[in-house]
């Protein structure tokens, strides 16, 4: 079988879903650590100065386009392999088991996925878009040192509107319940399915990655907000 | 017991179904929910209507004949159960039944609640056997093989084809099967050396069926009458990895 008919197989394009998905956790991680930054009372010193590391090293911004890249392509397959789904059962049950036979969270995964799609390209607009391309005020922390762009200050200004901190929770509530079934879905995927691994994967999946990680960046627009 | 029952009938693969209600009386608890349709269906009979066409053959619970969808559950809500094994006493007097085929682009309905499970034999087809010559039957022990691993294989080969586990998937994915078939003989030696060309081609002719791709909601294991463990996936899921990393054709 070429390269090219296996990752055109079902099981073909659920491993390259579920390796972008494991990239894509693996982000949220970094992401996240970066971001608690916003809620240091430093005047925006330490996250600014992150801010201007991240948007200028070079390794980091090709990681950061080939993220982009992993984003479209998790979401393009995942859409693809939703959509011939729905098409393998042209004709409906009028009853359905609903929760005795599966749980909630793994049946919605392609809406959950969405939400958070839509989340992360008004997300993109709001904050990515502006530190590169629109007008962010500069701030100085050293009178020797470079100006940088105050990054932290549009953050703080952005989350004062309640409406854009209700889209985040919603957008992190998305995020939670895509990654409970999501992370421990990838395993299985590549097969790794183990006695004495299951329980690690379910736990870390769940408590980390579907409900530490969302409460952690809700939680920062929620603060600010309130703050 | 009284019993109302909604069952999907339609005449043929290309009709528009529906359904049709249909009372039942004197229902004992100890039938099976198949000599429930029997009884129903010589009262038709009598009548000089249509019977329900339902597939059945053993009615032992090992033939993997009997589909039906009987309030939104695959062969009922017993677990491990066909619905030949389901029993009346599963229900109370008075209850609305409501009795549906498989639903599957990959399962055209025939009849009623008789579908068309040529797919799956299509996917053995493909590679769900070991080649052999033919003659006399080797040693059953000619080959050592653990006790562990013998019964896990075996735990797949309990798989009677039913196709409960497209049934009752929301992607009407054959995982669940495809991943029995290739696990009872991954396990075993006699399995080894077709064991790439098998996960490739069940896998290319599942896709090629119309299956649905396998979202891990576990709700064919939910469903399973024979109970196959979701674990078979992920090792079918390693085979064809194993196979598409490796092999060289």
């Amino acid at each position: 079988m070429k390269w090219s008919q296996f990752f055109d197989t079902s099981i073909g394009k659920k491993l390259l879903v579920g390796a972008t998905g494991f990239f894509l956790c693996s982000f949220v991680l970094v992401h996240l650590a970066g971001n608690v930054q916003l809620l240091y009372n430093d005047g925006g010193k330490a996250f600014n100065s992150y801010a201007a590391f991240m948007g200028h090293n070079s390794l980091i911004q090709f990681i950061a386009w080939g993220l982009k890249i992993v984003i479209l392509l998790h979401a393009i397959i995942a859409l693809q392999l939703t959509f011939s789904n729905r098409k393998a059962r042209p004709v409906k049950y009028a009853i359905n088991p609903g929760n005795q036979t599966s749980s909630w969270f793994s049946r919605q995964m392609a809406i959950m996925g969405s939400i958070l799609l839509i989340f992360i390209i008004i997300h993109l607009a709001d904050f990515w878009w502006k530190f590169h391309f629109g007008n962010v005020p500069t701030i100085n922390y050293e009178a020797t040192g470079e100006p940088v762009k105050d990054l932290y200050s549009t953050v703080q200004f952005a989350f004062k509107e309640g409406w854009l901190v209700a889209l985040y929770v919603i957008g992190m509530i998305g995020l939670s319940f895509h990654l409970i079934h999501g992370f421990k879905s990838a395993f299985q995927t590549f097969g790794l399915n183990h006695v004495k691994y299951n329980g690690l994967i379910n736990f870390i999946g769940v408590w980390l990655f579907g409900i530490l990680i969302p409460i952690g960046f809700a939680a920062i627009p929620v603060v600010i907000f309130f703050k | 017991m009284g019993l109302t029952l909604k069952v999907w009938r339609q005449k043929n693969t290309k009709a528009q179904g529906g359904f049709e209600t249909y009372q039942v009386k004197d229902i004992s608890s100890e039938m099976s929910f198949l000599e429930m349709f029997d009884v129903l269906n010589e009262r038709l009979i009598n009548e000089g209507k249509e019977p329900i066409a339902f597939d059945h053959d053993c009615r032992e619970g090992i033939c993997g004949m009997c589909s039906m969808h009987i309030n939104g559950r695959a062969h009922g809500p017993w677990a491990g159960t066909t619905t030949c094994q389901l029993h009346m006493r599963a229900f109370k007097d008075g209850d609305t039944i409501t009795v549906e085929p498989w639903r599957a682009e990959a399962f055209p309905v025939l009849k009623d609640l008789t579908v068309d499970r040529g797919a799956f034999d299509r996917i053995i087809e493909a590679g769900g056997y070991i080649s052999v010559n033919t003659g006399n039957a080797v040693d059953a022990n000619a080959i050592p093989i653990p006790k562990d691993k013998a019964d896990a294989a075996f735990a797949a080969a309990a798989c009677i084809g039913c196709g409960a586990c497209v049934a009752a998937c929301k992607n009407s994915s054959a995982m669940l099967f495809v991943s029995a078939k290739v696990s009872q003989l991954a396990q075993l030696p006699q399995g080894e050396p077709e064991r790439a060309t098998r996960a490739l081609n069940m896998v290319a002719q599942m896709d090629k069926e119309g299956f649905g791709s396998c979202t891990n909601t576990g709700a064919c294991e939910a469903e399973c009458p024979k109970e196959i463990s979701l674990s078979n996936i992920a090792r079918l899921n390693r085979e064809f990895i194993r196979a598409g990393f490796t092999y060289e054709k």
